[in-house]
C-alpha cells in the first residue's frame, strides 16, 4: 500500500500521547512507564508514534517537506511497534504501517541515511545484513547437518545473518537441540540468503522484496513446508512480511521457542538438569507484538462519521504475538526462576537494535539497551534471557558499556543446559 | 524558522542545544503551528529564565504537559514542552498529598499511590495526562475536581516571577496552597474558558490532594492488549450500570447515592459511551450497543462501590439497592457479566480516558461542538436537557450525527456538585455544521438569557457584563501578572 | 457637606454613631494592637448602602474597617490601623436569604450569627460545618471569610469550604459576585431559574472567592455569603479517646478521616476540654481536668436516611479494629466527660460567657497550620516558650483540628489570662511575639496572620506579599479597605 492509502488513519491521530506510554492499566509506577525509546530519548513530540503520524499527515497535505531534521526524526526510530500497541488499545487506526511506509517513501525519494545505504549496498552483493567474515556456513562445520538443497528434510532451519556470521553458538545450539530431538531438518548453508527483514525495517522495500523472492524460490524448489529460525527479525520477515506481500504461500514459520515448546510437550526433548538461575525474559519486538500474523484485508470505508470499513477491518494490535511459548519453555527448565520485568509481552521495551538504528545511530541503540538492562536488574534477576541474536548482541554491548554484572543468554542456551549430560554434546 | 537567531541562542544558552528546536520538521507534531521554538526546560529555574526572556522580547509562550488539546499556537511563540519535568518529588502518606512535576502522569502517580493504599483524582482526558491538571473525571464523586485537589504550588508567573504559594513560601512545606492571608490560588486560572488570564504562567510543581484506596496494589489482569480482563473483582468492589425511566429519576438516584456517601465512582455514561469504553473495536462497540439499547430504559450511569470492610461493603450495596428500587432503576445485565464489569472497572479507575468514545467513535478532531459545564447539576441538566431536545430535532432532520440526542454528566463531591456535558457531531449533510453552530449559539444564549449558567461559545464582551463584569477584573489581573501580554489563550472547544 | 453628612444621607442618621463612648468601643479589641479611635461608626442596611459608602470612601480616601460579629473581638482585624477610619458595622444586615435542603446550601448576610443560623438551617434538615464553639454573636459570613477551621474535616474538600459564593462590594465600589453567583442574572433571577449559589468556581476559570477569604476585609466587603451545608444525621454516636500519647491519637485521627468514618473530629487537651465542659467555675474545671488524660480525641459516627443503625454499626466496628491496632480504646465516657454531652455542646455556638473567657476572663490564641508529624515538636516549642515567660504550660489550652480531609492540621494554643493584670497582659504579649517567631522558625504555617505578629509572618514570603499587593491594587487601588492590615 502506498503512503497515501494511510491518510485516513494519520488524520485521526488525536495527540492523546498514549503512544508514549505502556498501556495505562499496565503502568506500575513512575519507573518503566514509557514504551517508546525514541521520544524517551529525544523528548520532542515528533519522535513519538503520534508525532510521526502527525508528520506524515502534514507531508501528505504538502505542508512539510524533507530536511535534515525530518530525516533525523525518521531514522531515529527502532520501528519497534510499541506505539501502535498502546494506541490501538483505544483507537482503530494503523500506526506502524504508515510509519513504515513513510520510511519506505523516504528511501524511494532518495532521502536515505548513509549508514543504511552502506548496509544495503553490501546486502545486494553479499546477501547479508552483517559484515561477511568467512563463509556463511562456517558455523556448521563438523556438525554433519543436512543440506536442504540436496537432502530431503521436513524442516528448514534458517540461521540468519547474525547467527551465521557472528553468533555461531546460537546456531550451533539450535542445531544440536534439533538433532537431539530427532528432527529431520536441514540448513541452506552457503545457499542461505538474508531474509530481507531488516532491509524492510530500514525502508528498503525493493531490496527486501528481492531477498524475499530469492528465498521463496529456494524454498519452493525444496518442497519444504516448515521453516524454523532463532532470529526474531527473520521470524517476522518470513511469517509476516512475506505473507503481507503474498510470497509466503503455505510455508509454516516457527520461531525456535515455539518449536521447542512443541518438542518438549511431545517428549522429544527432556529437560531434566537443574539450571539454578534467576532470570528475566525480554520479548523481542518481532517475535512478540510485531510477530503476530499478517491479516489480509481489502475493503472500502463505510459512509458516516465512524471510521469503519466493509468488510470490517481487523487490526493487528499486538495481542497475538509469541509471548507464551518462550515462557513455557523457560518454565520447563528445572530450577529456573522467571521474574518478569515491568514492560513485557506486547508492551515490552525494545532492545534498541531494530529499524536500522543499530547501524545508523549506535549511541541511541545502546542507550535503549541500557534502559532495558537497568530494568532487568531492577527485577533482582542476574540473567537476562532473550530469543533473538540481535537483542542479545545489543544487550551484550550495553552491559560492556555499563559494567553491569548481568549475564545475557539466548533461551536455547539455557534449554541446552537443562538437558542431561550425555544427552547432548553441547558446551556449557 | 519563526524565531530570531539571537533569541534562539539566548534560550539555547539556558536549556542546552539538545533541548530546543525551531525546525519546521517538528511543528506538525506540535499542533501543526508555526511555533518559534519548542523548548524542553528541566526545572523551575530554567522555566523562569525562559519566561523572563519572553517578557524581555515580548514573545508569547505557552506551557504544555502531554498537550492533549486542539490548539493553534501563535506564530513565533515559545512552546514549553514540560516533558523533562517528570519527577514525583514526595508522597506524604500521613498528610495525604503528593508533590509532582507537570509531566508526571496520573497513571504513574496512581500506580505509585496504590502501593501505599492511596489514590488520586484522574481527569476525563485520561490518566496519560498530567496529574496536575485542573479538570473533572470519573472519580469526582469521591475524589473531587477542578482546582480543589491542588495544594501548595510552585508557580512561574507570566511575568517570570517565581512564587511559592501557601505553606511552601512561608515554611517550605507542601500541604497548603492558601495564605498567608488571601490565597493566590485565586490568581492562577485554568485553561481556555474565554478569560484574558486563561493561561496563568507555568506551574512547575504542585502538591496534589490524595485519597484512600481500598483496592489492591495492582489489579490482577490477564490477556494482552487490547483485551485485558480482570482476573477477579477485588474484594469489596462492585460495579453496576443502571438505567432509569427518565433524566429526573436518574438524577434523583445520583443525588441520593451522593448524599448517602456509598459510592467510590459514579459516571453518567450513556449506553453509547459505555459500549465504546468496554469494547476493543468499533465493530464490537456497535454489537454491544445494539444489545445494550434493547436493555436500557433511559439515561443511566455506572456506579463503583469500593469498601474497606465486608460490613461497609454490605451496607453500601444494601443502600444502593434501596435507592435503585426507589428511583425505578434497572441494572444492565451486560455489565453484570464479570468480564464486562472488570473491563469497565479498570477503565473507570485506571484510565478514565474517553479516547474510545471521543476519538475512536467520531470523525477526526473528536468533540468539536458542545458544552462542558461544571457546577450545580440540576440546573445544568435543565439547561442542557433543553439543548438535547433541540439536538434531537436536528438529528431527525439529518443535520447532526445520530447519537440518540444524548447528554450526560456525573456527580462531584458526593453530589454537592456535578459535571454536565453535551456534544454534537456533524452529519454528512453539508448544512450540518451551520445548523450545529446555530444550535450551539442558541444554547449559549439560553444559558445567558434564562440565568442558568455561564456558557462558552459567546464572546467575552457579551458574557462578561452579564456575569459581574468578570472580564474586566480578569483583564486587570492579566495586566498585573502578565504586563507584557505574553500568555496565550486556548479555547477548549471550537465554534 | 462632610463625610458624616453624606453618610447620613446614605444610611440614615440613626445608623451613624460618633459618640465618644462608641468610638472607644470600636477603637480596640483584645488584641495587642494600639488603640486607634475611628472617626465614625456606620451601619449599612443593605448592599446598596455598602456600595455607596465605599464609593464615598474612595472619593474622600477614607479608610473603612469592616466588622460583622458582635464583641468581644480578639484578632485586631476589625479595629483601625490608621486614623480617620470609618467602621462599617454590618451586624445589622441580618437577612437569612436562603436555606435549601435540596441543594444543601444556605445563604445569609454578614450580620447573621451562628446562634441565628444554626437553628434556622436545622429546621430544614441541614446543618453547617461549624468551627469549634464560635461565639453566639459571631458572624457566620465573618467566620467563612476568615477560613476558620471546621470540626467536620470529612466535609472539607478544600480549605475554602464550607464557603460557596460571595457577594462583594470591592474596594473600587463595584459589585462583584463570585462563583456561580456571578451570573448571569441577579440572585433573584437565578433563583427563579432554579439556580442556587453553590458552585464556588469562577466566574471564568479563576476561583475568585479565594482572594477574599483571609483578606481581613482589605479586598472587598462581603455583603452576603452562601455556604455548603450537610444533611442532619438521624443517628449519632459520639466517642472519646484519651491518651497521654498524642501520636497515637493522631494515628487514629488519620484513619478516621482517611476512611471517611466520622463527622465531627478534633483533639483537645484536658485544659481546653475542661474549659469547654465546666459549668461551675473553678471547681468543675479542676475536677474535669484532673479526670482526663492529657489528650482527648473526640469523634462522632453518624447515620443518615438509609439504614442508619447499620451504618453506625459498621463504622463503629471498623473504628474499633483500627483503634485496637494502635492500642487505644474509644469510649463514650472519659473521666468526667460524656461524649454525648460534648457532642451537644459542639453542635451549638458557645454559651455565654464565651468559653475561652471563663477561666481567667481573657484569652489570646496562637494558631497555625502544620503537618501531623510536626505537631509534637511544635507543642514542645510552645512549652519551652511558655516556660521562658513564666506561663504555666499546663494552663495552655490546645486544640488540634484536622482539616481539608486530613491534608493539614490546625493547631491552636489558647492562652488564658487576666486582662486586668497588667503584668500578665505584658507577659502574654511577649509570649505571643516570641512563640510566634519560634513556631514559625520551626515550620508552623501561619496562614491567617493577625494582630501584632502579622508583619513578621508576612515578611517570610516576599514574593507572596508582592503578588498580594498587585491584587490589592486591582480591587482597592486607593487602599481604603482596612489599610495597615496584612501587608497593605
Amino acid at each position: 500500500m502506498s503512503l497515501e492509502n494511510y491518510q485516513g488513519y494519520v488524520e485521526r491521530c488525536c495527540r492523546c500521547s498514549c503512544c508514549k506510554f505502556v498501556p495505562l492499566q499496565k503502568v506500575r509506577g513512575i519507573k518503566h512507564s514509557y514504551v517508546c525509546p525514541s521520544i524517551s530519548k529525544y523528548n520532542f513530540n515528533a519522535y513519538s508514534g503520534g508525532g510521526r503520524l502527525l508528520t506524515i499527515k502534514s507531508m501528505l497535505r504538502n505542508k512539510t517537506s524533507y530536511n535534515d531534521k525530518l530525516k533525523e526524526i525518521v531514522y531515529n526510530c527502532q520501528m519497534c511497534g510499541a506505539c501502535g500497541v498502546s494506541c490501538n488499545y483505544a483507537m482503530d487506526i494503523e500506526v506502524m504501517e504508515p510509519i513504515s511506509e513513510f520510511r519506505i517513501r523516504c528511501v524511494q525519494d532518495g532521502q536515505t541515511h548513509p549508514a543504511l545505504e552502506k548496509v544495503i549496498t553490501s546486502l545486494r552483493t553479499t546477501n547479508s545484513m552483517v559484515s561477511v567474515t568467512g563463509k556463511r556456513s562456517d558455523w556448521a562445520l563438523g556438525m554433519n547437518l543436512k543440506d536442504i538443497t540436496k537432502d530431503k528434510v521436513e524442516v528448514f532451519y534458517f540461521a540468519g545473518c547474525l547467527s551465521s556470521y557472528e553468533k555461531h553458538n546460537l546456531a550451533q545450539s539450535i542445531a544440536r537441540l534439533l538433532q537431539q530431538a530427532g528432527v529431520n531438518f536441514g540448513i541452506a548453508g552457503e545457499a542461505e540468503m538474508c531474509c530481507g527483514g531488516r532491509a524492510y525495517q530500514m525502508g528498503y522495500e525493493a531490496d527486501f522484496l528481492a531477498q524475499a523472492k530469492k528465498n521463496m524460490a529456494l524454498i519452493q524448489k525444496t518442497g519444504i513446508k516448515t521453516l524454523v529460525t532463532g532470529c526474531a527479525d527473520c521470524y517476522q520477515a518470513f511469517k509476516v512480511l512475506y505473507d503481507k506481500f503474498n510470497l509466503k504461500g503455505d510455508l509454516q514459520i516457527l520461531h525456535i521457542t515455539e518449536y521447542l515448546r512443541q518438542l518438549i510437550q511431545a517428549g522429544k526433548l527432556t529437560l531434566s538438569r537443574r539450571v539454578d538461575l534467576n532470570v528475566t525474559y525480554h520479548d523481542p519486538c518481532r517475535l512478540g507484538r510485531l510477530g503476530e500474523p499478517w491479516i489480509h484485508w481489502e475493503g472500502t470505508q463505510m459512509p458516516g462519521t465512524r471510521y469503519m470499513f466493509d468488510p470490517p477491518k481487523e487490526y493487528r494490535r499486538g495481542e497475538h504475538g509469541v509471548y507464551e511459548p518462550p515462557r513455557d519453555v523457560l518454565r520447563s527448565i528445572p530450577g529456573l526462576i522467571l521474574t518478569e520485568m515491568d514492560r513485557i509481552k506486547e508492551y515490552a521495551w525494545c532492545c534498541g537494535a531494530g529499524g536500522g538504528v543499530n547501524e545508523s545511530n549506535p549511541e541511541f541503540s545502546i542507550w535503549t539497551a541500557k534502559e532495558r538492562i537497568e530494568e532487568a536488574e531492577s527485577t533482582g534477576a542476574r540473567t537476562l534471557v532473550t530469543a533473538c541474536p540481535w537483542c542479545e548482541k545489543n544487550f551484550d554491548e550495553a552491559i560492556k558499556a555499563t559494567g553491569s554484572k548481568l549475564k545475557v543468554f539466548d533461551i536455547v542456551e539455557l534449554v541446552e543446559n537443562a538437558i542431561q549430560k550425555g544427552d547432548t554434546n553441547a558446551p556449557k | 524558522m519563526h524565531l530570531s537567531k539571537e533569541i534562539y541562542a539566548e534560550i539555547e544558552n539556558i536549556v542546552g542545544p539538545e533541548n530546543i528546536c525551531g525546525d519546521p520538521a517538528i511543528m506538525p507534531s506540535y499542533h501543526d503551528s508555526e511555533i518559534g521554538a519548542v523548548v524542553l526546560p528541566k526545572d523551575a529555574e530554567e522555566v523562569q529564565a525562559i519566561v523572563k526572556l519572553c517578557n524581555k522580547h515580548k514573545i508569547q509562550f505557552i506551557a504544555m504537559s502531554t498537550g492533549f488539546i486542539r490548539a493553534q499556537i501563535p506564530r513565533g511563540s515559545i512552546y514549553l514542552d514540560l516533558r523533562r519535568m517528570n519527577h514525583i518529588i514526595e508522597i506524604n502518606e500521613e498528610n495525604m498529598y503528593a508533590v509532582v512535576e507537570p509531566y508526571v502522569t496520573s497513571a504513574e502517580l496512581q500506580a505509585e499511590l496504590f502501593k501505599r493504599g492511596l489514590n488520586c483524582s484522574i481527569k476525563g482526558s485520561g490518566s496519560q495526562c498530567t496529574s496536575i491538571i485542573r479538570g473533572h473525571g470519573h472519580m469526582d464523586i469521591s475524589t473531587s475536581g477542578d482546582d480543589r485537589n491542588q495544594l501548595a504550588m510552585e508557580w512561574v508567573t507570566p511575568a517570570g516571577d517565581l512564587i511559592r504559594l501557601g505553606s511552601l513560601g512561608s515554611v517550605n512545606e507542601w500541604f497548603c496552597g492558601d495564605g498567608p492571608g488571601p490565597s493566590l490560588r485565586g490568581v492562577i486560572s485554568g485553561r481556555g474558558s474565554g478569560d484574558a488570564l486563561a493561561e496563568g504562567g507555568v506551574i512547575t510543581k504542585s502538591a496534589m490532594k490524595l485519597y484512600h484506596w481500598p483496592g489492591p496494589v495492582e489489579f490482577p489482569l490477564e490477556g494482552n492488549s487490547p483485551n485485558y480482563n480482570l482476573k477477579e473483582m477485588p474484594a469489596h468492589f462492585m460495579i453496576r450500570y443502571f438505567s432509569f425511566p427518565s433524566v429526573d429519576k436518574m438524577y434523583e438516584a445520583e443525588l441520593k447515592i451522593g448524599e448517602s456517601e456509598i459510592a467510590f465512582e459514579l459516571m453518567g455514561f450513556n449506553v453509547a459511551m459505555l459500549s465504546a469504553n468496554v469494547s476493543s473495536s468499533l465493530e464490537k462497540e456497535i454489537q454491544f450497543l445494539e444489545k445494550a439499547k434493547k436493555e436500557v430504559q433511559g439515561p443511566g450511569f455506572y456506579v463503583i462501590i469500593a469498601a474497606n470492610s465486608q460490613e461497609e461493603f454490605e451496607y453500601n450495596q444494601k443502600v444502593l439497592e434501596q435507592i435503585i428500587t426507589e428511583t425505578g432503576g434497572k441494572s444492565l445485565k451486560l455489565v453484570e457479566d464479570p468480564r464486562v464489569a472488570g473491563i469497565l472497572l479498570i477503565h473507570g479507575i485506571r484510565i478514565c480516558a474517553s479516547i474510545r468514545e471521543t476519538f475512536r467513535s467520531r470523525a477526526p478532531g473528536g468533540k468539536a461542538y458542545g458544552f462542558q459545564i461544571m457546577g450545580q447539576r440540576d440546573v445544568c441538566i435543565k439547561w442542557i436537557g433543553e439543548a438535547a431536545e433541540r439536538k434531537k430535532k436536528l438529528i431527525e432532520k439529518g443535520l447532526g450525527a445520530d447519537d440518540g440526542g444524548v447528554f450526560f454528566g456525573w456527580s462531584v463531591e458526593h453530589s454537592h456538585l456535578g459535571k454536565t456535558e453535551i456534544f454534537f457531531d456533524p452529519s454528512p449533510d453539508p448544512r450540518s455544521v451551520e445548523a450545529i453552530l446555530a444550535w450551539q449559539q442558541e444554547t449559549a444564549w439560553n444559558a445567558l438569557n434564562n440565568h442558568l449558567a455561564v456558557p462558552t461559545h459567546l464572546p467575552l464582551e457579551i458574557i462578561g457584563p452579564r456575569v459581574s463584569n468578570y472580564h474586566i477584573w480578569s483583564k486587570k489581573m492579566d495586566e498585573a501578572f502578565n504586563p507584557n501580554g505574553v500568555t496565550i489563550f486556548l479555547p477548549s472547544l471550537t465554534g | 457637606m462632610t463625610v458624616k453628612d453624606k453618610l447620613a444621607v446614605i444610611v440614615g442618621p440613626e445608623n451613624l454613631d460618633d459618640s465618644d463612648f462608641t468610638l472607644q468601643q470600636y477603637s480596640h479589641d483584645n488584641s495587642f494592637l494600639n488603640p486607634i479611635k475611628p472617626a465614625l461608626i456606620v451601619k449599612p442596611r443593605n448592599i446598596k448602602d455598602v456600595q455607596e459608602i465605599v464609593k464615598l470612601a474612595n472619593e474622600y480616601l477614607t479608610p473603612l474597617v469592616t466588622v460583622s460579629s458582635g464583641p468581644p473581638h480578639f484578632k485586631g482585624d476589625t479595629v483601625p490601623s490608621t486614623g480617620g477610619a470609618v467602621i462599617v458595622d454590618l451586624s445589622g444586615m441580618k437577612k437569612i436569604m436562603r436555606i435549601d435542603r435540596y441543594h444543601r446550601v444556605a445563604m445569609c448576610e454578614p450580620g447573621v450569627t451562628f446562634a441565628e443560623l444554626i437553628p434556622a438551617v436545622q429546621q430544614q434538615g441541614i446543618r453547617l460545618n461549624l468551627p469549634l464553639l464560635p461565639r453566639k454573636n459571631k458572624s457566620v459570613v465573618g467566620s467563612l471569610l476568615e477560613r476558620e477551621p471546621v470540626i467536620m474535616p470529612k466535609y472539607q474538600w478544600d480549605i475554602s469550604d464550607p464557603l460557596a459564593c460571595l457577594g462583594l462590594i470591592l474596594g473600587t465600589g463595584d459589585e462583584f459576585r463570585t462563583g456561580q453567583a456571578a451570573g448571569p442574572g441577579t440572585i433573584e433571577e437565578q433563583w427563579a431559574a432554579g439556580a442556587v449559589q453553590k458552585a464556588p468556581y469562577g466566574p471564568g476559570s479563576t476561583c475568585w472567592h479565594r482572594l477574599f477569604q483571609g483578606a481581613q476585609g482589605t479586598m472587598g466587603i462581603a455583603t452576603w455569603a452562601s455556604m455548603r451545608c450537610e444533611i442532619l444525621p438521624t443517628l449519632e454516636e459520639p466517642f472519646l479517646v484519651g491518651s497521654s500519647f498524642l501520636d497515637r491519637l493522631l494515628k487514629l485521627t488519620h484513619w478516621l478521616i482517611r476512611l471517611r468514618l466520622v463527622n465531627e473530629c478534633f483533639i483537645l487537651n484536658n485544659t481546653n476540654l475542661a474549659a469547654i465542659m465546666a459549668l461551675n467555675w473553678p471547681e468543675d474545671y479542676y475536677t474535669i481536668k484532673r479526670s482526663l488524660p492529657t489528650w482527648i480525641l473526640f469523634y462522632n459516627v453518624a447515620g443518615y436516611q438509609y439504614f442508619p443503625e447499620d451504618r453506625v454499626r459498621y463504622q463503629v466496628k471498623d473504628i474499633q479494629s483500627v483503634a485496637q491496632r494502635i492500642g487505644i480504646e474509644p469510649t463514650t465516657n472519659l473521666g468526667a466527660v460524656s461524649a454525648k454531652e460534648l457532642l451537644k455542646v459542639v453542635q451549638q455556638p458557645s454559651e455565654d460567657p464565651y468559653w475561652k473567657l471563663r477561666y481567667k476572663g481573657a484569652c489570646q490564641d496562637i494558631f497555625f497550620l502544620t503537618l501531623s508529624n510536626k505537631l509534637s515538636s511544635l507543642l514542645e516549642t510552645m512549652n519551652i516558650e511558655a516556660n521562658k515567660f513564666g506561663y504555666p504550660a499546663s494552663d495552655i489550652g490546645v486544640y488540634i483540628q484536622p482539616g481539608v480531609q486530613g491534608t493539614s492540621y490546625h493547631c491552636e494554643f489558647n492562652l488564658f489570662f487576666d486582662s486586668g493584670n497588667s503584668s500578665e497582659l505584658q507577659q502574654i504579649k511577649k509570649l505571643i511575639s516570641s512563640a510566634t517567631l519560634s513556631l514559625l522558625n520551626k515550620g508552623a504555617f501561619f496562614s491567617r496572620p493577625y494582630g501584632h505578629c502579622t508583619r513578621v509572618i508576612m515578611n517570610r514570603d516576599a514574593s507572596t506579599v508582592e503578588s498580594l499587593r498587585k491584587v490589592k491594587k486591582i480591587f482597592d487601588p486607593n487602599n481604603i479597605l482596612n489599610p495597615g492590615k496584612l501587608c497593605f
